[in-house]
């Protein structure tokens, strides 16, 4: 079994529920973004904007992994690649080694609240006790583990039932997003994968994503290198 | 609509030199500094500048990796895995310096000649060899950053710390220590020579490698880092150090003055080489349609 996500580049409207469904589901400090929306302008006089939906690849040889000098961020057995707050020391070499820079460094100035100076809102209360972040840590998206590993306990199918499948997925409208069983080949992602001819960010890396993208141009060869 | 250009273009790595990077830089620099140092006393039996290079290691570079790391408190996670990184080995390399140089000096302080000297001479050198070096192999494994991704940084390095450490041995001679003054001035020379070179052959390598090391290179030739390559690494860290070393060699006495200039030039020129190859650090462009 290995979760992965396949990104429809034609679908994305470009709305940012997905990262306002991952703030709300991890708390994330207003300085932090697990995912990211990249958009970029292209064609001159008409300009056309495409956008881009990214996060942790949860690389299948992730080089955060290779070089974290605590063992801090680990591989679980699905593939998902997580950081464990506890044991990491903030030398942000896995910042450093992301090829693809999906990789935060929660400092104190990014955790300064919703309201600077005022005191906590309820919903930061909330976070500070069910989804505590360590500030001088490294963090990244890490699939909604906790709502897979709590969905599959209950016997549900990730991917398929919402209540196991990641936020983002869950709340974007315009299904841009896909979750599910990589090493599957009946799931839905990857007959996506298949079928429209899904593609990782720089395969030169030999990093081996576990998120793929379709109908865009977004991964190809770097064609001037 | 707002366009956000993150990783659209040549994305320059930040948490390694700005804001508390900067801690990581001087950390850098300190290592080779001391650890070449400790090379050249241990040529000159200099008993002063062994004591100033482990100064330098234990308080200055230890000192910054703390500061710089998110979770100082935590850094003695770092120690017991070091099949992990070079990160990990590095530190055990400086902490195990630091132990033996300590040892050492003890005994050359008190029980000279003894076994036990030579024994932690040795230990100690192998140490600050590789405290030298092990910051050039952190960098030159990252696969991302392809300015850094050559086999000619930790020799930069090391050649680096080590002709710091002439120079610092010119200052110790000078204050009167156990140094040969003429042999430190012919190192220097040599040195500042071969390190002009490789400087010139890891940025051409760089440049002709692929597309982003090659805009690492533009950056820190024309770009923002240029002042600080042109002035800090050119200027003051090889034409000056050159001349000056060049002028002892054909004037028969040469002003203290002046040598220490010379030196203080070196240093500020290492500290330029470590800031430019870290700062200018860039990744590949996430979507390479936007060329």
């Amino acid at each position: 079994m290995r979760w992965g996500m396949v990104v429809d580049l034609t679908s994305c409207a470009r709305c940012y529920a997905c990262i306002a469904a991952c703030r709300i589901e991890h708390f994330l400090p207003m300085g932090m973004s697990w995912p990211r929306l990249m958009a970029l302008e292209t064609g001159g006089d008409r300009p056309v904007v495409s956008t881009y939906s990214v996060r942790c690849n949860q690389c299948q040889e992730a080089l955060c992994i290779e070089v974290c000098p605590t063992g801090a961020t680990q591989q679980r057995a699905d593939g998902i690649v997580w950081v464990d707050q506890d044991m990491c020391v903030g030398c942000r070499y896995c910042i450093i080694a992301c090829p693809y820079q999906n990789r935060t460094f929660l400092s104190r100035d990014k955790d300064k609240g919703f309201f600077p100076g005022e005191s906590l809102t309820d919903f930061e209360k909330a976070g500070k006790i069910l989804y505590a972040h360590q500030v001088g840590t490294t963090e990244k998206c890490n699939f909604c583990a906790e709502r897979i590993d709590a969905g599959l306990a209950r016997g549900l199918r990730p991917g398929t039932d919402r209540e196991a499948t990641p936020a983002c997925v869950n709340t974007c409208p315009a299904r841009a997003l896909t979750f599910g069983d990589l090493d599957d080949p009946n799931s839905e992602v990857a007959g996506l994968i298949r079928e429209r001819e899904g593609f990782q960010l720089h395969p030169e890396y030999d990093t081996d994503p576990s998120i793929y993208f379709i109908d865009g141009k977004i991964g190809y060869a770097d064609t001037s290198d | 609509m707002e366009v956000h250009e993150w990783m659209i273009r040549y994305t320059r790595q930040t948490e390694w030199i700005d804001r508390r990077g900067i801690f990581l830089w001087i950390a850098f620099y300190a290592g080779g500094l001391g650890g070449g140092l400790y090379l050249v006393s241990l040529y000159f039996n200099s008993l002063w500048g062994m004591f100033i290079s482990w100064l330098i290691i234990a308080v200055i570079k230890g000192g910054a990796h703390l500061i710089f790391l998110g979770k100082p408190t935590r850094f003695w996670r770092i120690i017991f895995r070091p099949q992990t990184s070079w990160l990990a080995r590095g530190l055990i390399f400086v902490l195990l310096f630091v132990v033996f140089t300590a040892i050492q000096l003890v005994f050359s302080y008190w029980l000279p000649g003894t076994a036990g000297e030579i024994v932690f001479k040795v230990l100690a050198g192998i140490m600050a060899l590789a405290v030298t070096v092990y910051t050039g192999f952190i960098l030159n494994t990252v696969k991302a950053v392809p300015f850094w991704n050559s086999a000619l940084l930790p020799v930069l390095f090391v050649l680096c710390g080590i002709l710091g450490g002439f120079g610092l041995s010119v200052v110790i001679a000078l204050n009167g220590g156990h140094v040969d003054i003429m042999a430190a001035e012919t190192g220097s020379r040599w040195l500042l020579i071969i390190n002009a070179l490789i400087i010139a052959i890891y940025l051409w390598a760089a440049a002709n490698r692929e597309p982003t090391g090659k805009q690492s290179v533009i950056e820190q030739m024309r770009g923002s880092v240029a002042p600080i390559f042109w002035i800090g690494i050119v200027v003051l860290g090889i034409i000056i150090p050159l001349a000056i070393a060049f002028s002892s060699y054909f004037v028969v006495k040469v002003e203290s003055a002046l040598l220490v200039t010379g030196v203080a030039c070196e240093v500020a020129g290492g500290l330029a080489l470590r800031y430019c190859v870290l700062k200018a650090g860039a990744y590949k462009p996430l979507v390479a349609t936007a060329h």
